[in-house]
């Protein structure tokens, strides 16, 4: 009941953390110099005519507010509106977001399978030669820029021939059975999942490392090993359940990573997912594309956290006895 | 710990030379001096296809040699691809390209002498007067689905979707001549009438607009506007597409690719009256950028690609050893200009546009002369384009078939210069700098658009060219938008490099540059309210030119019109045009049939290109 209470609190809470960020994003955009009319307006074959209808059509002829006023209630009713060019923003958005969560998933699922362990193993050998083999390689993990490594990869990719370059399938594939199409879209994503996985590894396993040392030096660790526990009981009940608790935060933030992580990655490998059409949207100034996908950053870091917080409820009774 | 390292370095070693054993030969990029690909593989003897009856069908016959089945030819769109596949609602060049592909028009270009040519109409007649348009369509040929093309499909085009103003309106914005749009009617199956209110020339050219199956877009166009603009979005089924086209839509994914298949009901037939096209399926790759267009060329995943300068050299040097076939198609019909703002007049707080002592140069043809003699063309086109490109001096682009061609380019002459500017009262102090007869400092902004990085080189060059007369230039590369703000709503700028994209077929599009009360007619920009206030005798004249060159329906009398104008902006130099770039085209060299023309491009036949077994060196 308390626990319910308290998710209930928490959603209440977001609801102007929400409307503060809607406004400030559209303002901004709002406000920016870039005029979505302009390419319109130089070019030779459209009338003026044609430049006003679109402009009453996009609603830019009317006052700011009364433009924000338009998008937030359509988007309470959960109208997402229509694009520039009159798509349907939710049908866009809809056609890249399995592609994007494909590649998040495939990504987290990763890491955290690899990270925790090579965590938990680096403290346990704290300061043997496969702890400062393993600090080596996230040191280089982490310093590489997501875009370098994949520009890389991909240069790598047309000098062998080895991996297709960029994209998510290959033009063949309406053609394939179910096999090849697996293998397809497998092919494609080994390189984008390589940087992603680089990248985030790194930090992962450096922060399980880290929390486990601590736990390993406090008392209760010592009290067990005092007590002649064997060191498998040690570790995997008492210091590990200790140390996993600040994972569980930052897994609330790798939710939040779920759709707009790999937007860098996206882009250089030509995936088709969000961060390519958010990167043209933003460019062209396409409000409510742009205003679709900040929201959806904001509401998916939002519920991360709620998240995070909900597990930690779950896994840690001295978080439950306080609330 | 040396011993670690020395390991650690010849595992690395060791995984380089792995990695280096891996990678495909390629050349080392050098200098080379002459990146020169000569026009001669530019193909003047294209046949164009002819008019055949078979078995009381008109089919269009091919008459290039005859090929084999099959096959797959990969190009590319960059950007995010189309926005639609609507034919009438395409706001956009990849849209319009690719919806292009499926729907025919009754007329298209011929590649080569730019003159209109058969498609879906196999002839016409043009009245003595210039307003009764004759069209006689093919009798027998059919949609995708099997239904009969006919004047039925044609008049409801035009009538219900064009002149009602559905979609896309700018067709029918040109149409409107004093108010009226042509009328058009059928007589019998096979022919249909339009009727121009005056004799317009660009009309018969307009009429390559595609064609729309009646039986299909019948029910579209009676549930109204906003219905007609979602219809065959990019979320259409294939199976909705009816088209007249050699492709047909199989596949769109989003981001990725467009996929079409052949039209088992085209209309073209080869010598051996088998149906064309020879290729089974066109796939367009939907590439975010020139980079990746590259990559994926090299990677093989592309047949065909068009190159930028600064990699030509460098595939040039690749084509001996490779399997692709590099094509000059001359120069590009984009144009790249410095203007000066020649605007006088005051806005509606009273403040001139442009500061009374810049508004005596700026309007002095010494002085716009002077700039143009001081500017080093050659040595734009050898710097920024690599020495892909041409200078130009002409606002035709030098691909136009109404170009001028009496119009002498000249070099970069800082005398000649030097010698109008003291015409007009400007002297030099022992500095070097520039002052006007009243003593003031010449000194003006230099705006072009940021980001484009070819505008912001030549920008570079011409503030130093200029400088080289004492003027003082503030180059300013400001925001796109911004820029746009500037030229056509507050008028507040001195000079800016643009570039405009033209019709090397139809001079008549450039009229809103050129009327004196035209949109863009930025050099010397009028707000609507201003009307033609303040006209300049020559700007008066190329009005007229431009008047009289839209109602003249024969090529030679509109050529004397469209001649005159390009003469009085070369002479009057109300912008002054730099270069045009050349297009250098790469395809796979197992694709025959290539006849590539500057017009038509490298797959203006893509009904008649397959692909041969063998390879083949020239």
């Amino acid at each position: 009941m308390e626990t319910l209470k308290y998710i209930i609190k928490r959603i209440l809470q977001t609801i102007p953390l929400l409307i503060i960020v809607s406004m400030i994003s559209f303002f901004i955009i709002r406000l920016s110099p870039v005029d979505p009319l302009a390419e319109l307006k130089l070019n030779p074959s459209v009338s003026p005519e044609t430049v006003e209808k679109e402009r009453a059509r996009l609603g830019l002829d009317k006052p700011i507010i009364v433009q924000y006023g338009k998008w937030a209630i359509s988007f309470v009713k959960g109208d997402l509106g229509v694009t520039s060019t009159g798509e349907k923003v939710s049908q866009k958005l809809g056609e890249r977001i399995p592609n994007t969560l494909l590649l998040t998933t495939i990504v987290i699922l990763l890491t955290w399978l690899v990270g925790v362990p090579l965590g938990i193993i680096a403290a346990v050998r704290w300061k043997t030669n496969l702890d400062r083999i393993l600090t080596v390689l996230t040191s280089i993990g982490m310093a590489i820029p997501s875009f370098f490594f994949a520009v890389l990869l991909l240069m790598f990719a047309v000098k062998t021939g080895w991996f297709p370059v960029g994209g998510l399938t290959s033009p063949n594939f309406a053609d394939m059975n179910f096999g090849a199409k697996f293998w397809d879209i497998a092919h494609h994503l080994i390189l984008p999942v390589i940087v992603l996985f680089t990248i985030s590894l790194a930090g992962l396993q450096r922060q399980m490392r880290a929390n486990m040392l601590d736990v390993l030096d406090s008392d209760y660790v010592k009290f067990a090993r005092a007590k002649g526990l064997s060191e498998n009981v040690v570790i995997y009940k008492h210091a590990l359940r200790n140390a996993v608790n600040p994972m569980i935060t930052l897994l609330g933030f790798e939710f939040a990573g779920l759709l707009s992580g790999a937007a860098l990655t996206e882009y250089v490998f030509q995936y088709p997912g969000l961060g390519r059409l958010i990167l043209e949207a933003v460019l062209k100034s396409d409000i409510n594309l742009v205003m679709a996908s900040l929201m959806m950053g904001a509401i998916m870091l939002v519920a991360g956290n709620l998240i995070a917080d909900i597990l930690l409820i779950i896994t840690d009774p001295r978080i439950r006895s306080k609330s | 710990m040396i011993g670690r390292v020395f390991r650690v370095l010849l595992v690395l070693a060791l995984i380089a030379l792995f990695c280096k054993a891996c990678i495909v030969r390629d050349v080392p990029p050098k200098n080379i001096q002459n990146t020169v690909i000569n026009q001669t593989n530019l193909s003047l003897n294209y046949p164009m296809p002819k008019n055949v009856t078979l078995d009381g069908v008109d089919y269009l016959q091919s008459q290039a040699p005859v090929g084999k089945f099959g096959g797959t030819l990969v190009s590319s769109t960059i950007g995010e691809g189309p926005k639609t596949f609507n034919p009438f609602n395409c706001k956009d060049n990849t849209s319009a390209i690719l919806s292009g592909v499926m729907y025919d028009g009754l007329f298209t270009t011929n590649p080569i002498t730019g003159e209109v040519a058969p498609k879906l109409a196999k002839g016409y007649t043009i009245s003595p007067d210039g307003k009764v348009y004759t069209i006689y369509l093919r009798h027998g040929i059919k949609w995708s689905d099997g239904k009969p093309i006919t004047a039925d499909d044609v008049v409801f085009t035009w009538q219900n979707i064009i002149f009602a103003g559905l979609g896309d309106t700018s067709t029918r914005d040109s149409l409107v001549i004093n108010g009226k749009l042509p009328t058009v009617r059928k007589y019998g199956d096979d022919i249909v009438v339009f009727v121009t209110p005056e004799p317009y020339a660009p009309f018969l050219r307009m009429l390559s607009t595609s064609i729309a199956p009646k039986h299909v877009f019948y029910k579209v166009v009676q549930k109204g506007n906003a219905y007609f603009d979602s219809f065959l979005s990019t979320n259409a089924k294939p199976q909705d597409f009816v088209v007249s086209g050699a492709f047909k839509l199989k596949e769109y994914v989003p981001a990725q690719r467009v996929v079409f298949e052949r039209n088992p009901n085209y209309y073209e037939i080869n010598t051996k009256n088998q149906k064309l096209p020879y290729l089974d399926k066109l796939v367009y790759l939907i590439v975010g950028d020139l980079n990746n267009e590259v990559l994926k060329f090299e990677a093989k995943e592309l047949d065909v690609i068009s190159l930028q300068g600064s990699k030509v050299a460098r595939y040039k040097s690749l084509e001996p050893h490779s399997d692709f076939k590099l094509y000059n198609l001359g120069p590009d019909t984009g144009t790249m200009y410095i203007s000066m703002n020649l605007n006088s007049r005051k806005n509606n707080k009273g403040k001139y546009y442009v500061e009374p002592v810049k508004q005596k140069w700026f309007s002095d043809l010494n002085f716009r002369r002077a700039v143009d003699y001081a500017i080093d063309r050659k040595n734009m086109v050898l710097n920024i384009a690599n020495g892909i490109g041409v200078p130009l001096f002409t606002p035709e682009s030098l691909n136009s078939i109404y170009l001028n061609k009496k119009l002498k380019p000249y070099d970069k002459d800082i005398n000649s210069a030097k010698i109008l500017l003291k015409k007009s009262g400007f002297k030099t102090d022992k500095k070097g700098r520039l002052f006007d007869k009243d003593g003031h400092r010449v000194e003006f902004n230099l705006y072009t658009n940021a980001g484009n990085t070819e505008r912001e080189a030549i920008g570079v060059m011409v503030k130093q060219d200029l400088e080289d007369l004492g003027m003082k230039v503030n180059f300013k590369p400001i925001e796109f938008n911004s820029l746009v703000n500037r030229l056509v709503s507050t008028f507040d700028w001195d000079m800016v490099i643009m570039g405009l994209t033209g019709s090397p077929l139809e001079p008549n599009g450039g009229k809103n540059v050129w009327l004196s009360d035209g949109r863009l007619h930025m050099f010397n920009m009028r707000t609507p309210q201003e009307g033609k206030i303040g006209i300049l005798p020559w700007e008066k004249e190329l009005d007229l030119m431009f008047e009289k060159g839209a109602l003249a329906t024969k090529f030679e009398d509109r050529k004397v019109y469209y001649d005159k104008y390009q003469d009085i902006v070369y002479t009057q130099k109300p912008m002054i045009y730099i270069y045009s770039p050349i297009r250098i085209t790469a395809i796979r060299d197992k694709f025959r049939n290539i006849y590539p023309t500057i017009l038509g491009g490298l797959t203006h036949n893509i009904e008649e290109i397959y692909i041969g077994n063998t390879k083949v060196h020239n």
